[in-house]
């Protein structure tokens, strides 16, 4: 990673409070472009906030953001979506008396400037990319008749259909049995395979350990660890923060 | 599913037919009322009080189909679009009444006028969820009406004040039949704007902010924007219903052009016939309507109720409106449209239904 | 300043009657969430009892707050256990249009009953006073205060000291799991609903007393209660007082405006409470959720 490039997307020093509770505190980080990158922490480390201020869902109270070197922080959410952020939801929010057709091409009229397009081209692409996440054949199903591991394909594919430079991932495989966990894991290399780059939140270890090149470990709101995830994992203060005191004494001896 | 879909496509096209039938017979039948038409013998089909009648369900038919971008297509329960029809009638009439701008080049102020205050007060508004937003709209709706009545400049009333605003009377020959289809032509702009909204980009956001507003706006749907372009919209068809009403009606006051319950009738009427669709609200505006019409004893069919003297009979009329209201919203809370379409029939086990999905 | 004063004390005078329309409206709207449109119509109808007992027998209007009270809050329940229950799983659209379908048959029924003269409520003592450093204070005003006060008290006694205040309190909070705790949701639902509709009960009875009534009156209340749930902020009773409180010094003040009549107060009332959903949604009073 040369210093002359300068990274995709750059947190520095983001902070969010709710009252007085700082949820997310002071957190620098960098994401390269095309890379794939996982934040991990407990219920309650700021992951989903950290997410929100990125998307511009919530606006920060100090630091910045900047993608590609320009500062995107606290402008509103469907600019940062202009701008090639797509992200998905932990509690998937489909639109619900839709098609799964059409909830993907409603992500390719609007999403990035390489995805605004008419209706006609916007369902092109959306078939293309139901076939990316494997939901082509239930393309003209109503969201309501799709399972749960369907509906986290959707918000996905409805990102995807957004044309993103970075896509955000909060917790798609949370609530996912290990199988589809697998299946999961598959869909979202094929989609960095297109050349997004990644940023997925989760809590399952092995999803971080399957797919990402680095993660970050979140406590507090605090940035504990971050490096290649073999490493960060076997980190005391992050075994200590996940498991527990007991268990990273158990570890140690 | 192919079944479905076939029987489905059937009885789209019956509905079609029998509504295209309809609407051929409403709007070539006052023809007849025509000089030329009577000296070359065609029997009168509709006699000149029937143009009131007509203009009022085809008025109503606009504001219906209005309403629906903002209520039905948005998802944002409007409960003061009346503003909007008042602001339009006064635009029209002021500038009739006081600035003597004939009636053709007044009117297309009136659209204008209501969907720059829709702008205006929807800024602040559409950022208001669920109730809040309908109330505030409802408020919005009453003091528009107080204050165009009670603004006084110099100690006169700059809007005619309680004793209302007249208008002198639009020379034209056959003006019935004129306002009729020139309220016409508004509700074929209505229909017409509704059916290119549900094709466009512009709809597809609009539906998303209906069906999840964080997640349009994580797409890329600017939020903001598009609620306050639907509700100017909204506003621009319902004022230019206002000013078309104005000039037609030739007196305008409080009463006639801010009643609150025009908010509750263009609402029901756009459910009964099914919100969202192009058709939906102004099928629902006809037979709402003409019920209400037929109720108030307006139509040559009326209703004869033993043991009511005629001075009760509108009271009558309102109580079973209002039963009627209640029926519907309890029975059939999707609307009529569901039963075209062949999506379900009007059944016993349909109304079971509809009652335990929404009963406590 | 002595005018200043007088508007203060003829505010919250008139702040009273907003308090007794308010708080039954607040209820119904925090607890069940609806917006009830057939509160006005529910207020003219405890009007017109009080008429009635005041006409006929002679009952001293006071005394027949009590009355409307208890036979508001049968109507209530019933209405509610019967109709409204029905619709409460519905989008919001359709609880606004069954309530006003509600209004237009309590208000045409009324007027089938009555007709639509103005009747009013004129006891000995109306229309007298006491003086006050240079301010007449009408007895009338001042009891109705007085008993607007004591609704809300004993609306929050009810409601925070009571089994079944606590049950209401419970549904409010989440329905589903009141019912895991075994709160019958349809009864509870419905005592709210008959609560609310027992204030307005006696909002009406007071209202009788200050100014003549028609069956078509009630819909200014509906949106003046509004106007002071709003203002106070949802979900609390002393806020919805506070809210009534100060809905009657704006109108005061909005009044005392040189060349405005009493509708143009209204007008400013409504263009506050826009004013305040917008800016502070939660209400003067309220606590952000």
């Amino acid at each position: 990673m040369s210093a002359a490039v300068s990274p995709q997307l750059e947190l520095r020093g983001v902070t969010k409070r709710f009252g007085g509770v700082a949820a997310v505190d002071g957190v620098s980080f960098e994401v390269a472009k095309g890379d794939i990158v996982g934040i991990i922490g407990p219920n309650g480390a700021g992951k989903t906030t950290l997410l929100n201020c990125i998307s511009g869902t919530q606006r920060l109270d100090r630091g910045d953001i900047r993608l590609n070197g320009s500062s995107i922080a606290g402008i509103s959410p469907h600019r940062v979506a202009k701008l090639g952020i797509g992200r998905t939801f932990q509690i998937v929010k489909p639109f619900g008396s839709m098609t799964v057709r059409e909830n993907a091409a409603i992500g390719a009229l609007f999403g990035s400037a390489q995805a605004r397009r008419g209706v006609a081209g916007a369902f092109a692409l959306a078939d293309e990319v139901l076939e990316l996440v494997g939901l082509r054949a239930k393309a003209d199903h109503p969201v309501s008749a799709l399972t749960i591991p369907d509906r986290k394909r959707l918000e996905v594919a409805r990102a995807v259909a957004t044309r993103p430079q970075l896509l955000l991932l909060d917790e798609v495989m949370a609530g996912l049995n290990n199988v589809e966990v697998d299946d999961a894991l598959d869909m979202v290399r094929a989609v960095h395979a297109t050349g997004v780059t990644v940023l997925l939140i989760e809590h399952v270890m092995r999803v971080i350990v399957g797919v990402c090149r680095r993660a970050i470990v979140l406590d507090f709101g605090h940035v504990l660890a971050q490096g290649e995830p073999e490493v960060v994992l076997r980190d005391e203060r992050v075994i200590q923060a996940y498991l527990g005191e007991r268990y990273a004494k158990r570890l140690k001896s | 599913m192919i079944a479905t879909a076939g029987s489905q496509r059937r009885w789209r096209r019956i509905f079609l037919v029998v509504g295209a039938i309809v609407a051929a017979y409403a709007l070539l039948a006052p023809l007849s009322s025509l000089d030329a038409a009577q000296s070359a013998g065609i029997p009168l089909l509709t006699d000149k009080f029937w143009f009131r009648i007509a203009t009022y369900v085809v008025m109503f038919v606009v504001l219906a189909t209005a309403w629906n971008i903002i209520g039905g297509i948005t998802g944002y329960a409007a409960f003061g679009n009346v503003a909007f029809f008042g602001i339009g009638a006064y635009t029209t009439g002021m500038l009739i009444a006081k600035a003597k701008w004939p009636f053709l080049v007044a009117l297309p102020l009136a659209p204008v006028l209501a969907a720059l205050f829709a702008a205006l007060v929807g800024l602040p508004l559409l950022r208001l969820r669920g109730h809040y937003f309908a109330v505030a709209s409802l408020g919005v709706g009453v003091a528009v009406g107080e204050l165009v009545q009670n603004i006084d400049y110099n100690g006169q009333p700059v809007f005619g004040g309680a004793s209302g605003l007249f208008l002198p009377i639009y020379a034209v020959g056959h003006r019935g039949l004129f306002f009729f289809y020139l309220m016409c032509g508004a509700a074929a702009v209505a229909i017409a704007v509704t059916w290119w909204v549900l094709r466009s980009r512009f709809g597809y956001g609009l539906i998303a902010i209906r069906e999840n507003e964080d997640a349009a706006a994580v797409i890329g749907v600017n939020t903001t924007a598009y609620k306050v372009a639907a509700f100017a919209l909204a506003a621009a068809l319902t004022g230019l219903a206002g000013g078309i009403f104005s000039q037609w009606n030739v007196f305008i006051n409080q009463d006639n052009t801010f009643p609150i319950e025009y908010n509750v009738q263009m609402i029901l009427m756009a459910l009964l016939g099914g919100t969202g669709t192009v058709f939906g609200p102004a099928a629902g505006a006809l037979l709402l309507q003409l019920l209400i019409q037929f109720l108030g004893g307006s139509l040559p069919i009326s209703l004869d109720i033993p043991f009511v003297s005629s001075e009760a009979r509108p009271i009558i009329a309102q109580v079973i409106l209002g039963l009627l209201l209640i029926v519907v919203v309890v029975f059939v809370p999707r609307g009529a449209i569901d039963f075209f379409g062949g999506r379900t029939r009007l059944s016993l086990a349909y109304l079971r239904r509809s009652l335990r999905e929404t009963s406590l | 300043m002595a005018a200043f004063v007088q508007l203060v004390i003829l505010g919250l005078l008139a702040g009273g009657v907003y308090v007794a329309v308010g708080v039954g409206f607040g209820l119904v709207w925090g607890v069940l969430n609806i917006v009830n449109l057939a509160h006005g119509a529910l207020v003219i109808v405890g009007g017109y009892i009080t008429w009635q007992l005041f006409t006929a027998f002679g009952l001293d209007p006071f005394l027949t707050l009590p009355v409307d009270a208890v036979a508001l809050f049968v109507l209530g329940y019933a209405l509610q256990r019967g109709v409204i229950n029905r619709i409460i799983r519905a989008p919001l659209l359709f609880t606004f249009l069954l309530t006003f379908g509600v209004n237009l048959v309590i208000v045409n029924i009324l007027l089938l009953i009555f007709g639509s003269d103005f009747r009013s409520v004129t006891p000995t003592y109306s229309g007298q006073g006491f003086e006050l450093g240079g301010i007449v204070i009408p007895y009338v005003r001042l009891a109705s205060l007085g008993a607007a006060i004591l609704l809300s008290a004993g609306l929050a006694f009810l409601l925070s000291r009571t089994r079944i205040g606590l049950s209401i309190h419970a549904i409010a909070a989440d329905r589903d799991a009141a019912q895991l705790v075994g709160i019958d949701l349809r009864h509870a639902y419905a005592v709210t609903y008959g609560l609310g509709a027992a204030c307005a009960g006696v909002a009406g009875g007071l209202i009788a007393m200050i100014q003549a009534i028609t069956p078509t009156a009630g819909e200014p209340y509906t949106l003046q209660a509004f106007v002071v749930v709003i203002l106070g902020g949802l979900g609390r009773v002393s806020a919805t007082v506070v809210g009534g409180l100060a809905f009657g010094l704006v109108e005061a003040f909005g009044q005392s405006i040189p060349g405005s009549g009493s509708v143009f107060a209204n007008a400013i009332a409504f263009g506050l409470m826009v004013l305040v959903l917008v800016t502070r949604p939660q209400g003067l009073m309220g606590r952000l959720r």
